[in-house]
């Protein structure tokens, strides 16, 4: 215990930092924005995280994968301090999710995605998709955003959100069947053929 | 080309599929499935929009996403937390 408590003494502890931490300010910026949906919050989740980032550096390999070590950090703080202050749509259980979309009423949903052609989505405006995709549960845009926009493999993602590989994959499919609808919705409303 | 199902069929295995084209563009697939999966696709008109419209998603969501930059003031302030531990 006390070697990783002395690990890096504090010339390596900054130089860790701003090495190799700070290289991923803006895609935690961007994530701890995607998850509040609020610019102070995700200025002060930000914060928050190269703190707790700071604090931990003994229990960083130097050299190692930083970027998902950091976003794991944000991804429990915003759990543990953010999460009850965000603005975004309220918590879904998964069960529930699970559950409709293995009723009829989920088919009937799923018959609507079917009609999402790729053409509208390359004539659909930017605001658009952000919108699509923010407003689906957080859970299940994180790991969208995980994968799609930040390019992390599964199993680095397993371990930034502490759950199996499987359901790794399992709920990236639902976020995508998710998303899909809410494209199609917006592509509907706005008139898009 | 000579896909199979005419463009308003539906494909028996459309389900089993996307989840086979969804793992394979996230680079989760061996090349003997993913050969699998473009042979499939080569002859289903079905699975090639649904490939087609994955890829589309996937696109849109890198090319709006990630915009946001940290000022400079931000980082300074942050730095100089960190200084201060």
């Amino acid at each position: 215990m006390g070697e990783i408590n002395n690990k890096y003494n504090a010339k390596e502890k900054k130089e860790i930092f701003d090495a190799e931490f700070l290289a991923h300010v803006n895609s935690l910026y961007n994530f701890a924005f995607k998850l509040t949906l609020n610019e102070d919050d995700a200025k002060d989740l930000l914060q928050d995280t190269c703190m707790k980032a700071f604090r931990f550096i003994n229990s960083f390999e130097r050299g190692t994968n930083a970027k998902a070590w950091l976003f794991r950090i944000m991804k429990n703080s915003f759990i543990n301090d953010y999460r009850k202050k965000s603005k975004s749509p309220g918590m879904v259980d998964y069960q529930e999710v699970e559950t409709y979309y293995n009723s009829e009423q989920g088919d009937q949903q799923r018959e609507i995605t079917l009609d999402l052609r790729a053409e509208t989505v390359k004539d659909m405006l930017g605001d658009e998709i952000t919108n699509a995709l923010n407003a689906i549960d957080v859970d299940f845009r994180t790991v969208v955003i995980l994968c799609d926009l930040e390019g992390f493999k599964y199993d680095e993602m397993a371990k930034i959100l502490d759950i199996p590989i499987g359901t790794v994959r399992s709920r990236l499919h639902r976020a995508r069947n998710l998303l899909k609808e809410k494209l199609a919705e917006y592509a509907a409303k706005m008139g898009y053929k | 080309m000579g896909r199979t199902l005419m463009p308003n069929h539906r494909c028996p295995d459309e389900e089993k599929f996307i989840k086979l084209i969804r793992l394979m563009l996230d680079d989760q697939t061996t090349d003997e499935e993913n050969k699998y999966i473009l042979n499939h696709i080569d002859g289903c008109y079905r699975c090639y929009d649904n490939y087609d419209l994955e890829g589309a998603i996937r696109d849109a969501l890198k090319s709006n996403g990630s915009k946001l930059e940290v000022s400079n003031e931000l980082v300074e302030k942050i730095k100089g937390k960190i200084e201060s531990e």
